[in-house]
């Protein structure tokens, strides 16, 4: 008797478990089964947008590097870190790391779009119920691959999610040609489905898709249609609630921008991040080294205008002064730009862009970084400008042009709300083309300027032999080349991983 | 109490019953250990030619009769050397036995078992508890070291107090994060190392043979630990107790603030030099200690047995603010319930403190690498203080914004806090003569929190960005065992058959959660008070579950004790395998032939043991972490109309075929004892192919977009191959002086066989600051993990270019040359190429003892040949953003055109030949004396033995490394930035190695 006790005792012990050792993992999502609704749609599509503001994307990576490829903004603090001064001076190695730091976040704008855009289908619900919802997506997609081909041209694209790694992992290049025709695609399904308004312009209407398609035409020359989109979104600015700013300063002014009508398509930073994760850091990239007007503890004069830009640029234009700081304060006092670096060796002495730092929202402190601003992607002002400068393309002489053009410059006298300035005057009709063409550009380099749309307006109007020759407001820059910098070098590493993707773009 | 010792006493002895011819005369004598003075009992004690025999009892004291003077006694106990001694005229004969270190009558532990040492059939190396005390370990893992061939143990961070210590057998079998081996202590699978004090035997199996009952966990080889168990009779209380003091091995050369101003303002015309000439190295590194206290009791009766601990372990590191604290207990019991049952139970618990400074930091973009002291207090600005003129804490004056070093390790908290508790259950129930069930149930659970805190005056830390930030991580693992086995014994002629077969099932789990804040009200919170922060971060948490299942099996049969099989299998099932394959059977098998054992040796007087050894198996690694092989979604940071959002992001991919790496291992070895095992030497030879090798691959297009760039796959097949020799010798053994030496060597050579589509995969194990993409490679027919970059050719003197060398894009007289490949006249990307191997070609270890009447001798060296390290720090203090070392004062100028360092120049962070060194060294890793009381003074005491040692670590390197320490483990697991076995041999941020010397104490009642 006593062994059975014993025994029993060791049964009791022994016997344990038996699985069919299925997971079930809780508290993990996945794509099986995840799209019911329309709000789940809303929740894959939401972080295309939460990648944007990334601090490799819109944060600072990206965002820094196309300033600094322009021919406005050139490096400050002659230390700064080498894979910036690179795109500055077109020394751009194939593994340059600011375009291997923002290389995947933009393909993952791209498959969380992708996912939200494949999730819709098992979504039963009509559609236009979904498509709304979907059409944020598409947005998204097009706005990432219109980055993308703008930069690398032929690139690898996807518009599903992946399910076979090898097959997605050995893809060859899409031409750019397609990739504007699909980007097209997109936007156009974008703008069939978007509401005319939203709750906010970090939530794209269907003005965004509108204006980026006008974008996209005047970017590939198709200026009929550029034309058209641009006057399709002046035409219905009412209905899209779309407006000019009064106060040029108040585009930049972190407190005032939410209930501004100019914006139409913003990156909304809130002041809070989850590390890089939605911070930004143009006011600690732009701001004076070791300057206290702001309270944020001075910036790191890493992008600074050239001086030729404050040269060339009119005094008397209120965007001059929106735009740039001449002066710093430093041990309490002020100081002008001349010597700003008797204060800090990493200073530069040249005025610095006041865009960013000047009023950075409550939260922003140490160098302005994660501050309140919105970046408008697009903002009617610019729409006004597509309109003009696509019509001079098919119509040279047209009124109308001169009408858009005006209109900007007409808010550009305004200071404080009033009209107080007389510069920049109206433009007096009767410009050749040609001078148009000019002159429009130009217009879009002060109206736009250090908002990030320069180097792309370079590279579409191929300018860059000109306005890197010595004539250029940085000088000469003697290693850009026109048949290799327009383009980026595609990451050396991602050649590797998919050897596919040769050739490389040309040059590198 | 007589009647008990004497019970116990024939419990103990293997008894065997004498018959007595003659009895003329009565010899006494007591026997005891040489080694401590300890009695011995059950000593064997025979007349020598006969058969009348005796043993000694408790207190080693023996009485025999022999019939003449002639006549000679031979004293032979299990693990020490047989010793003969002629009676005489002597009445009395005492005896101090030799621990027999290459005794092949040990029995060692084997999975599942135990077997006599010279019928291992594997490849198996065993350390015991007396040379775990040689000198005074930190921990278990730290015994290993230098002291079983083919075993390398290194700390993952220098002598960061609290640093994980990692294990590595036989080289690279397996390429990813997960090379450690299976830790099973007393049975349980998965433990944590208990402390060195509490150790019985350390035993590490490395063949396939030994280590295939482990099955799909036993590729990278298992080390089993058995704890002390108490000894019936006798009642013991140990103390031990230890401090040392310690000081860094080594400082770097670098800048004053003068020099350091005339560099930058080569580098930046019009550079402002800073007020202040600062040495960081000495404002961060103080002389550290440690101390170590353990208590212990143990004894027992004829049916119950018992050992406890407690022990108390506390280091201050050489970095100020770095200390490391440690509580542990441990407690075995054994019952003796019937004649057939025996139950036991082995508890452990522990908590350590951990109070760090960051170290070793993944130098995260964000920050410029700013949260990682030791690199800070190297690259810093010299010419700055500690606060600025404003009373702030400084920042740097070049490169990157960051906090000085200083501020960081003194205002931080990093502090990690772990709790581990083991219970485990067994019952062993002989069912037959020959057949025994034994069930063990066990559970252990660890607890940990780590808690960061970067105030408000940190500025580039997130700290000032938001007026503080402070992160709790909390994690609760559990892990519950159920393992039951059968073994059967028995004769069959002159054979002897043992099977073995069970059942195991296991299952573990993973509780997260993690919260945080920013923007406090006070710097005075640290992490406690989270709900005061005005940011509140977005809190996570996860839970995660595994399970295991299997059936295990083995046959083991000699015969007559000159031929050995051992043939073994283990079926795995597990939960986290891919859906496709979640079993998976593992086999192994081993001959061995005891040479030495046959008629034509039998009788040699030189070949006292000679036994060759073949074994194949397979073995696995199941390195997939739970739902590793599913879809999933993550969620990003998502700012939208003022607030943020909800949202999905596609994570990973789906695998449903990821199989586990397998790893088919051939050892063929020899063992040879000559001179009554005088000289004992054992040789192996090993091949293993593992194939399926996991990785997280990030050759995965990042145009795919997953928030997790690499996916978990199988890549490919890598080969490693070695040959191991282990040497133990007896030099001297006399009663006052003795002197053993025991000596080991092993090389091994790694290869990619295959690799997927046969295509290189690029690594990345650099500080993210550095933003260089690849670091190393993976390529068929290479080993390894070699380094990737450029090929330095000096520097370039103007005018036309060497022939097979270029610059970069933008360089000109005074910069690097690099070799270039494709010929194209400039360096691309295209012109890199392998340019060094981390893999040592030979490791060694040798270890001298001598004893000299009381005192002990132990000196223990420690070399590596012929790997490579790149200095990153280098990388980091030569590109002209940072203080340097004081080389730089030799850059090239015009007039300065002879020398090998490019001019002063803000310059790209690349991984160049430059920077690649010679890893080799031999390392003085510990000399130690012992000294023993004498016994009449220790009784007079009323103890039973004082110990008392001093010993000195690390106090002579002997290397061309001009870092800090050629043994360097930036990127090993679990540390650095992407973290691997394929980022070997890396230099940065480490914590410094320590010198330390110690004074030790170890009283036995």
């Amino acid at each position: 008797m006593k062994t059975y006790k014993y025994i029993f005792l060791l049964i009791g012990l022994s016997i344990f478990g038996c699985s069919d050792l299925e997971e079930e993992p809780v508290g993990l999502l996945s794509p099986d089964g995840f799209f019911n609704t329309p709000k789940d749609i809303q929740t894959a599509a939401n972080a295309a947008y939460g990648h944007m503001t990334h601090e490799d994307f819109w944060g600072r990576k990206m965002s820094l590097t196309i300033m600094l490829r322009g021919d406005m903004v050139d490096i400050g603090d002659p230390t700064t870190s080498t894979r910036r001064i690179e795109h500055n001076d077109f020394n751009v190695p194939a593994d340059n790391g600011m375009i291997s730091g923002y290389w995947l976040r933009v393909y993952q704008i791209i498959a969380a779009a992708n996912q939200a855009i494949a999730g819709a289908e098992s979504v039963d619900a009509a559609d236009d119920v979904k498509n709304p919802v979907t059409a944020q997506a598409y947005f998204a997609r097009a706005f990432a691959y219109f980055h993308l081909v703008r930069q690398f041209g032929d690139i690898p694209y996807l518009t599903e999610p992946i399910t076979d790694l090898s097959a997605s992992s050995s893809i060859g290049k899409t031409s750019a040609a397609e990739v504007y025709n699909n980007i097209i695609a997109d936007l156009e399904f974008a703008k069939t489905w978007l509401p005319n308004t939203q709750e906010a312009r970090s939530i794209p209407a269907k003005s965004a898709a509108h204006s980026y398609l006008a974008l996209v035409y005047l970017t590939i020359g198709d200026y009929q249609k550029a034309y058209d989109e641009a006057k399709g979104v002046i035409d219905n600015e009412g209905t899209y609630n779309l407006g000019l700013e009064p106060d040029y300063q108040d585009l930049f002014d972190a407190t005032k921008i939410d209930g501004s009508m100019e914006p139409i398509f913003a990156l909304d930073f809130i002041g809070a991040s989850d590390g890089d994760d939605g911070r930004d850091y143009q006011a600690a990239l732009t701001g004076i080294r070791a300057d206290e007007q702001y309270g944020i503890g001075g910036g790191w004069s890493v992008a600074v205008p050239s001086l030729e830009v404050y040269n060339t640029w009119d005094g008397r234009d209120y965007r001059k002064a929106v735009s740039l700081d001449t002066t710093g304060v430093f041990n309490g006092n002020v100081e002008p730009y001349t010597i700003f670096r008797d204060f800090h060796s990493r200073a530069v002495n040249r005025p610095h862009i006041a865009k960013y730092t000047r009023i950075t929202g409550g939260a922003a402190t140490n160098n302005g970084r994660g501050s309140n601003h919105n970046y408008s992607m697009m903002r009617y002002a610019e729409v006004l400008l597509i309109a003009a400068e696509a019509l001079n393309e098919i119509n040279p002489g047209a009124a109308e042009a001169y009408d858009y053009i005006n209109r900007v410059r007409a808010r550009a006298r305004n200071s404080n709300g009033v009209t107080s300035g007389l510069y920049p005057q109206d433009v007096a009709t009767g410009l050749t083309q040609e001078a148009f063409r000019d002159l429009v550009l130009e217009d879009r380099k002060w109206e736009l300027a250090f908002e990030f749309k320069r180097w792309y307006d370079i590279a579409r109007r191929k300018m860059g032999s000109e306005v890197f020759s010595a004539s250029g407001l940085e000088g000469f820059k003697e290693n850009f080349d026109p048949n290799q910098d327009y383009l980026f070098p595609l990451p050396a590493d991602e050649l590797a991983r998919n050897p596919n993707l040769e050739p490389q773009n040309p040059g590198y | 109490m007589k009647q008990l010792k004497g019970t116990l006493f024939l419990v103990l002895s293997f008894c065997f019953v004498l018959s007595v011819t003659a009895q003329n005369k009565t010899i006494s004598g007591k026997v005891t250990s040489q080694s401590d003075g300890m009695a011995l009992p059950g000593v064997n004690v025979v007349v020598k030619g006969t058969t009348v025999g005796a043993a000694t009892d408790f207190d080693g004291n023996y009485t025999i009769n022999v019939s003449n003077n002639e006549a000679a006694l031979v004293f032979s106990y299990v693990g020490y050397v047989t010793q003969e001694i002629v009676v005489g005229s002597k009445s009395e004969i005492n005896v101090a036995l030799v621990e027999d270190a290459a005794s092949l009558d040990e029995v060692v532990v084997v999975g599942y078992g135990t077997r006599k040492k010279s019928d291992v059939t594997g490849a198996v190396s065993s350390v015991k508890s007396e040379e775990l005390n040689a000198f005074p370990l930190l921990n278990a893992e730290q015994a290993l070291q230098g002291r079983a061939a083919g075993v390398v143990v290194q700390s993952n961070n220098g002598g960061e107090p609290g640093a994980p210590i990692n294990i590595k057998i036989r080289g690279n079998t397996s390429i990813n994060a997960s090379s450690a081996p299976l830790i099973v202590v007393d049975g349980f699978v998965g433990a944590v190392m208990p402390q060195p004090n509490d150790i019985q035997s350390i035993e590490v199996l490395k063949d396939a043979s030994a280590t295939a009952i482990y099955g799909s966990r036993g590729s990278n080889g298992v080390v089993l630990v058995t704890t002390k168990k108490g000894k019936s009779g006798r009642l013991s209380v140990e103390l031990n107790s230890n401090y040392s003091i310690q000081n860094t091995a080594n400082e770097l050369d670098l800048l004053n603030a003068d020099e350091f101003a005339a560099y930058q303002t080569a580098i930046n015309p019009g550079y402002i030099q800073g007020p202040a000439n600062t040495d960081w190295q000495d404002l961060l590194y103080r002389t550290g200690s440690t101390q170590n206290h353990q208590f212990s009791f143990s004894g027992g009766s004829d049916k119950m047995n018992f050992y406890a601990s407690a022990n108390y372990f506390k280091q201050e590191g050489v970095i100020i603010n770095s200390e490391f604290e440690r509580v542990s207990f441990l407690s075995n019991i054994d019952a003796q319930v019937t004649d057939k049952l025996k139950l036991g139970l082995n508890l452990f618990g522990s908590r350590g403190n951990k109070d760090g400074v960051p170290t070793q930091s993944t130098g995260e973009t964000a920050n410029g690498g700013g949260d990682d002291v030791v690199s800070l207090m190297f690259r810093f600005a010299p010419d700055l203080g500690i606060l600025d003129e404003n009373g702030l804490n400084t920042i740097n004056g070049v490169g990157d914004d960051v906090d000085n070093p200083y501020a960081v390790a003194t205002e931080g908290v990093n502090e990690i806090k772990t709790d581990n508790y083991r219970a485990n259950l067994y019952a062993n129930y002989d069912i037959l003569e020959n057949l025994t069930f034994k069930t063990t149930f066990g559970f252990s659970t660890a607890n940990g929190t780590e808690g960061i805190f970067r105030p408000s005056t940190l500025i580039t830390t997130a700290g000032g960005s938001t007026g503080g930030r402070a992160t709790i991580a909390n994690f609760k693992r559990t892990n519950l065992l159920s393992e039951n086995y059968l073994t059967y014994t028995k004769e069959i002629g002159k054979g002897n058959l043992t099977l073995l077969a069970g059942y195991s099932y296991q299952k573990r789990s993973t509780d997260r959660f993690s919260a945080g804040a920013e923007g406090f009200t006070s710097d005075s919170f640290s992490y406690f008070n989270l709900g005061s922060g005005s940011t509140q971060l977005i809190p996570t948490s996860s839970f995660t579950e595994s399970e295991i299942q299997s059936q295990f099996g083995r046959l083991n049969f000699d015969y007559d004790d000159k031929y050995l099989i051992t043939a073994t299998v283990r079926r795995d099932g597990a939960s986290n395998f891919a859906k496709n394959e979640k079993y998976a059977i593992f086999p192994s098998g081993a001959i061995a032939w005891k040479i030495s054992n046959e008629d034509f040796l039998k009788d040699s007087e030189k070949i006292s043991n000679l036994k060759l050894r073949v074994s194949y198996g397979v073995t696995g690694n199941q390195s997939i972490d739970a739902y590793e092989s599913l879809a999933s979604f993550g969620s990003v940071f998502t700012p939208i109309n003022g607030g943020t959002v909800i949202n999905v992001t596609p994570n990973q991919v789906a695998n449903p075929d990821l199989k586990w790496e397998s790893s088919y291992q051939t050892n063929i070895g020899v063992d040879l004892g000559l001179f009554k095992n005088k000289i004992s030497l054992s040789l192996d030879y090993y091949n293993i192919d593992t194939k399926d090798l996991i990785i997280q691959d990030s050759s995965q297009p990042e145009y795919l977009g997953f928030l997790n760039p690499a996916s978990l796959r199988n890549v490919g097949e890598v080969n490693n191959k070695g040959f191991e020799i282990s040497l133990n010798t007896r030099n001297i053994t006399n009663e006052d002086f003795s002197w053993t030496t025991d000596f080991n060597w092993s090389t091994n050579k790694n290869e990619f066989v295959t690799l997927l589509d046969g295509q290189d995969i690029f690594q990345d194990a650099s500080p993210g600051y550095f933003n260089i993409p690849r670091t190393h490679v993976l390529r068929e027919g290479e080993a390894v993990g070699v380094f990737w970059g450029y090929e330095y050719r000096g520097v370039y003197q103007g005018g036309d270019f060497p022939a097979g060398t270029a610059i970069l894009d933008g360089a000109e007289a005074g910069d690097q040359l690099f070799t270039d490949i494709d010929g194209s006249g400039d360096i691309t990307t295209d012109d890199q190429k392998i340019i060094g191997d981390p893999n040592p070609d030979w490791t060694m270890g040798i270890t001298n003892n001598f004893t000299y009447k009381n005192f002990d001798l132990n000196i223990f060296f420690q070399g590596s040949h012929g790997g490579d390290v790149m200095n990153l720090t280098n990388v980091q203090l030569f590109n002209g953003d940072s203080n340097a070392t004081r080389d730089v004062l030799n850059s090239w100028t015009p007039s300065n055109t002879n020398t090998n360092i490019p001019r002063a120049k803000l310059r790209g962070k690349q991984i160049t030949s430059r920077f690649v060194e010679d890893g080799s060294y031999i390392r003085l890793k510990n000399i130690a004396l012992g000294y023993n009381l004498p016994e009449d003074i220790t009784k007079k005491l009323g103890m039973a033995s004082v110990r008392l040692a001093i010993s000195a670590q690390n106090l002579l390197t002997i290397t061309d490394y001009s870092g800090l320490d050629p043994e360097v483990s930036y990127g090993v697991v679990g540390q650095g930035s992407e973290a691997s076995n394929t980022t070997n041999g890396f230099d940065f941020g480490n914590y410094p190695t320590v010198q330390s010397v110690n004074f030790s104490v170890n009283v036995k009642f």
